[in-house]
């Protein structure tokens, strides 16, 4: 039973784990390397250093060798076919677009999480769950008005317009999120403060939001995350080069020469790094931020 | 300031952009499926229920919805098998559980149109990798991506891939909160491994095991990316709603018509969403 265990959790844990490796591996290949129809995942450098201390090889790790080059990284500089600027101006969008957003999320949930969390609003509960519940809407069926308004605005085909709607869009995970956060924060600290003559506000902003910055800066992992892979609106509402990164990617599909593999590998390993080192990061806060706070532990 | 007016001060900016970026448009669309406007175009009149007569008629609309909803039944309930049997493996405390853990966590945090279009590449029917260990343990070595009766389960493959450790994150949760003085009592009368599971472990999982369904159905609900990362839109055997919308919308230009498809799946979601948050209230309300 004990073997059992551990036997599933070594083939999961690998299948969960390789597609990344590939990945990793094939950002380091020519492109004929990466069609090739005996997978090469043996770098011809650990050939060499096997060779050198004597190690016998078969015929197989001659045929699964590849030599690594970089060269792919470099590609990352051109403008394919289908893609209106470099990985590079795509990536730059990504980081302007999710920071901003993500700011102004935060700042915009925390205020109205300490609103709900510490006035009677009126009807706060249906309130709170109409938040919620505006993230269940798929970005699909809610575009074509969207769509209208920005023509209107002429916020089509913009960076601004794109960070409007991902602020709208992770309010929710940041409402619900900071307001678990902030229902931690015992009353007494602003009661005190009032004892001291302090106003409301001056409570809020010098004693509540330091004692909630661990909640903040989970509450931005996650927004972060979620504009970073956002895609529906990304790809629907702008296809000027002011969009995100998963815009781009889908622009390379279809390509008339084929498909870029060994591009597509390293800028989608750079995309998602971030991505993993954020997840480390916020690893003990995973369950409260994908559940909407809703499971603290 | 007062303590009345303040507290809007606080919570008005963020509902009033919630309701502008939300309530707006769903009104919006309930109008202009009542037109014929295209995307191309400014112009548009009153055409009455003509294209929800169409929506009616058509069969593909029906085909998406009973496609999305076969995908949201296999995706949670083989997640939920699996993240749940995962949790059990990796509940008890051994070295490097931490590491593991994360590792097994991190697709989830992962961009599906970028990995789902990686995915290619491993699936590809000739030099994929996939295909390659299937052929090299014996096994048959199908086409998953240009063969239609395959494309499907491709989708379902990569979701399962994504999703399956947010489901066993939420099962550890479960498993966690179960006190290990039942186990005990369990123990002292003599309790088979089987009766434990089926009295104490699931029971005592069960409520946010139910959560863990509605936040991944709610989700899988809008499947979008990993399609249009595959096989692309307007693919027979893996159109979802929110792909179907999108060839009506952007592919064929037909923006009204796309308004009364989005007003019916909204309906859709409306009643999933309803149904999950009253699952929630009754969550909240159960004493702790």
């Amino acid at each position: 039973m004990q073997l059992l265990r551990g036997l599933f959790l070594l083939v999961y844990g690998l299948l969960a784990t390789l597609p990344l490796c590939w990945m990793a591996l094939s950002s380091l290949k020519s492109r004929d390397d990466t069609i090739s129809p005996y997978a090469r995942f043996v770098p011809s450098l650990v050939q060499e250093a096997a060779r050198s201390v004597g190690a016998p090889l078969g015929s197989a790790a001659a045929v699964s060798t590849f030599t690594p080059t970089v060269a792919a990284y470099g590609a990352l500089s051109s403008v394919h076919a289908g893609a209106q600027g470099s990985f590079w101006s795509y990536l730059r969008s990504s980081v302007l677009i999710g920071v901003l957003s993500t700011a102004a999320s935060v700042l915009l949930g925390t205020c109205c999480a300490y609103g709900f969390s510490r006035y009677r609003i009126p009807g706060a509960k249906d309130w709170l769950f109409f938040v919620l519940s505006t993230r269940f809407m798929p970005p699909l069926a809610v575009v074509v008005p969207v769509l209208m308004m920005y023509r209107e605005l002429s916020l089509t085909g913009t960076a601004l317009g794109l960070i409007l709607l991902y602020t709208v869009f992770n309010l929710s995970l940041a409402v619900w999120l900071m307001k678990g956060f902030l229902d931690e924060i015992p009353r007494a600290y602003e009661e005190a403060a009032e004892v001291d003559g302090y106003s409301r506000l001056h409570a809020f902003v010098h004693i509540i939001l330091p004692q909630a910055r661990t909640g903040m800066a989970v509450t931005a992992v996650f927004c972060l995350i979620s504009a970073w892979n956002e895609y529906g609106f990304a790809m629907t509402l702008n296809s000027s080069a002011n969009t995100t990164v998963p815009a781009y990617f889908a622009g390379l599909q279809g390509n008339i020469d084929g498909m870029p593999w060994p591009q597509i590998a390293a800028g989608g390993l750079l995309f998602v790094t971030p991505i993993v080192l954020f997840t480390v990061l916020v690893r003990k806060h995973l369950l409260r931020g994908m559940t909407f706070g809703t499971i603290k532990q | 300031m007062s303590g009345r007016r303040l507290q809007w001060w606080f919570v008005g900016p963020a509902l009033a952009l919630l309701v502008l970026f939300n309530v707006f448009p769903l009104l919006f669309n309930v109008v202009l499926s009542f037109t014929n406007a295209e995307l191309v175009g400014a112009e548009r009149e009153f055409v009455g229920g003509a294209n929800y007569a169409r929506v009616f008629s058509d069969p593909r609309f029906a085909e998406a919805i009973r496609r999305t909803a076969a995908f949201v039944a296999l995706a949670v309930s083989i997640e939920l098998a699996l993240g749940f049997t995962l949790a059990l493996s990796i509940r008890r405390e051994f070295r490097g559980k931490a590491l593991l853990l994360t590792a097994l966590l991190v697709p989830m945090m992962l961009s599906p149109a970028v990995i789902g279009l990686f995915w290619n590449l491993i699936l590809n029917g000739n030099y994929g990798i996939l295909n390659q260990i299937l052929g090299a343990l014996g096994l048959p070595e199908p086409q998953w991506l240009t063969d239609r009766d395959w494309k499907f389960t491709s989708v379902l493959l990569i979701d399962v891939w994504m999703w399956t450790p947010f489901m066993m994150l939420i099962s550890l949760a479960g498993l966690n909160s179960i006190p290990a003085t039942l186990y005990e009592a369990a123990q002292v009368d003599r309790a088979s491994a089987w009766t434990v599971f089926r009295r104490i472990t699931l029971p005592l999982c069960a409520p946010l095991l139910g959560l863990a369904v509605l936040l991944r159905a709610t989700d899988a609900l809008k499947q979008f990316d990993l399609v249009m990362a595959t096989t692309g839109p307007n693919d027979k055997s893996t159109e979802t709603l929110s792909t179907l919308l999108y060839q009506v919308v952007f592919r064929d230009g037909k923006l009204a018509l796309g308004s009364a498809y989005a007003c019916l799946v909204l309906v859709l979601v409306i009643a999933v969403a309803t149904a999950f948050t009253r699952y929630l209230e009754g969550l909240n309300r159960r004493p702790a």
